[in-house]
């Protein structure tokens, strides 16, 4: 445990490196991903289809293998990305593709009636969206979303690989010094656990304040 | 499933959305440039059969040397032995991809001599270790030997033994072949510098060159690729790999003669010095008997000019 206290100070950065990609990426995949859910619920195929194809897309590759095709690929295409920038920009892209179906799913418990009458109302396509569909399909899969949230934090850990100083690196420069993997690494679990829990409690809550009663 | 379908009116939705699902997929050429890092040079069928006849010769211990009891009698009741070792670091113990089981290099090549030693034949079950779970995987017992560039420490000799050291190298220095302005360790400070993510150079740089931003990468292949591509200026590494990459690669070369003295151990089970002392006995054995220098010569002596170096002195490190 000494080695973990002795570092305290690059591991608590590296923490914060972590947090940061959690961070951007969460609140750029939620908005990506609802964007893609009205996308694939439009009267318009061409638009249907694009989203479908994106969340298929995204959904059935590995992450490793986009991180390693954006790190070392696009790079050969001309786009050399800042190493964290590029892993941001990864995550969001991919996680969205969960977070859409996810909210896709949410979509379906909103009664078609309700549609009919906001229709009947007088409301545009993006008022019926904005006021009536999105707003209870996203409060009906709220825990759901926070469970991609939490897969969004156990795959920052995959940031190590391409070389971004995130938690998970940070561990294993500390441990390659000390050589102590079994605290080291423990340690650096439960942080991931610490905050897992504490997204999935905040995901609780959420929904508790937002539940629709019917 | 009753997908909701919205009545088709004027829609103006932003279209931005489908910019981000252009996000190429094409281009999906194996983006980790796989182990092509094999240089040729020596023709590996020659090193092959060269080898061959060293395994031919290779001492094997006598009876009475293999303990009851001991570690060694474990591995020959087992009838193989199990070994930590890459299976991505070019001349060193690098997998060829078209026939997995053909994996060669200096450290599995000696993993395979140690393993004729105890067991009469080169039965070697390979494990790849991540650098950072070599000890645990040598305290738990899941392997009984290191063959892994596993630089000789005091902290890790608190965690496991070493025989050895076996070898001895050093990191260096690689950059882009156009890179006119990096000829010391002193010019890496206020570089973006390069390293294998746990390899000596992630403490090392910021020693020589403390004004340096490192960058780690995972496997070498990545590391060389990324200074190709421009993200770091240099990359250090152990010389015989950035020899290895150098040879196989011309956008890059070496630009700083090894700086540092990286001795390498056999990695073995803590608290066992029956064992340490026996892998110990083998390397004199091999060492003196000129196969040591034929296996060096097989391997890294094919990047390498000269003959093959003076192994180092056994047990001549602090914690070995």
């Amino acid at each position: 445990m000494t080695a973990v206290i002795e570092n305290l100070d690059p591991l608590l950065r590296a923490l914060g490196t972590t947090v940061l990609i959690l961070v951007v990426s969460a609140v750029g995949s939620l908005v990506l991903g609802v964007l893609v859910t009205v996308a694939r619920v439009s009267p318009i195929p061409v638009l249907r289809g694009a989203a479908w194809a994106y969340v298929q897309v995204f959904v059935n590759i590995p992450l490793l293998a986009l991180l390693l095709l954006a790190v070392f690929a696009l790079p050969d295409a001309g786009l050399l990305m800042p190493l964290t920038t590029t892993v941001i920009v990864v995550l969001t892209v991919y996680e969205a593709a969960y977070v859409a179906e996810a909210v896709r799913s949410g979509i379906n418990t909103v009664a078609a009636g309700q549609v009919e009458a906001a229709r009947a109302l007088g409301l545009r396509l993006s008022q019926t969206l904005r006021h009536v569909v999105v707003p209870q399909a996203v409060r009906a899969v709220v825990q759901p979303l926070g469970n991609v949230m939490i897969a969004l934090l156990m795959n920052t850990a995959l940031a190590a690989t391409v070389g971004v100083v995130e938690l998970t690196s940070a561990v294993n420069k500390v441990n390659l010094v000390a050589a102590q993997p079994i605290p080291i690494f423990t340690a650096a679990g439960l942080t991931y656990m610490a905050l897992a829990l504490a997204i999935g409690l905040a995901a609780g809550r959420i929904e508790k304040k937002v539940a629709i009663h019917r | 499933m009753s997908d909701i379908r919205l009545p088709r009116r004027r829609f103006p939705l932003i279209t931005a959305v489908l910019a981000t699902a252009s996000v190429a997929v094409a281009g999906c050429g194996s983006s980790d440039s796989s182990s092509d890092a094999v240089p040729g040079g020596g023709g590996d069928d020659a090193a092959a059969s060269g080898l061959d006849a060293v395994y031919e010769d290779a001492p094997v211990a006598d009876e009475d040397a293999i303990l009851p009891e001991s570690t060694m009698a474990e591995i020959k009741e087992r009838g193989v032995l199990r070994v930590a070792a890459a299976l991505d670091a070019p001349l060193l113990s690098q997998q060829d991809p078209s026939s997995p089981e053909d994996v060669e290099g200096f450290d599995i090549d000696l993993a395979k001599m140690l393993a004729i030693y105890i067991l009469g034949e080169p039965n070697i079950e390979i494990v790849p270790p991540a650098s950072e779970t070599r000890e645990a995987l040598l305290q738990n017992g899941t392997v009984d030997v290191v063959f892994n560039t596993y630089t000789i420490t005091e902290e890790r000799a608190e965690q496991i033994s070493f025989a050895g050291p076996y070898f001895t190298s050093g990191l260096a220095v690689a950059v882009a072949a156009d890179n006119e302005d990096i000829s010391s360790i002193e010019d890496l400070d206020g570089k973006n510098v390069i390293v294998g993510a746990n390899t000596p150079a992630v403490t090392a740089v910021p020693e020589v060159a403390p004004g340096a931003e490192v960058t780690s990468f995972a496997t070498d292949p990545q590391a060389v690729q990324a200074l190709v591509q421009g993200r770091g200026d240099a990359y250090v590494q152990d010389y015989t790999l950035l020899l290895a990459a150098a040879d196989a690669n011309d956008d890059i070369k070496i630009a700083v003669q090894p700086f540092t003295e990286e001795p390498y151990g056999i990695g073995l089970p803590p608290e066992d010095p029956e064992f340490k002392d026996f892998v110990n006995t083998w390397l004199e054995e091999i060492e003196d008997d000129g196969s040591w220098a034929e296996i060096w010569e097989a391997t890294l002596g094919t990047v390498v000019e000269g003959d093959a170096p003076t192994p180092p002195e056994i047990g001549s490190v602090p914690g070995s």
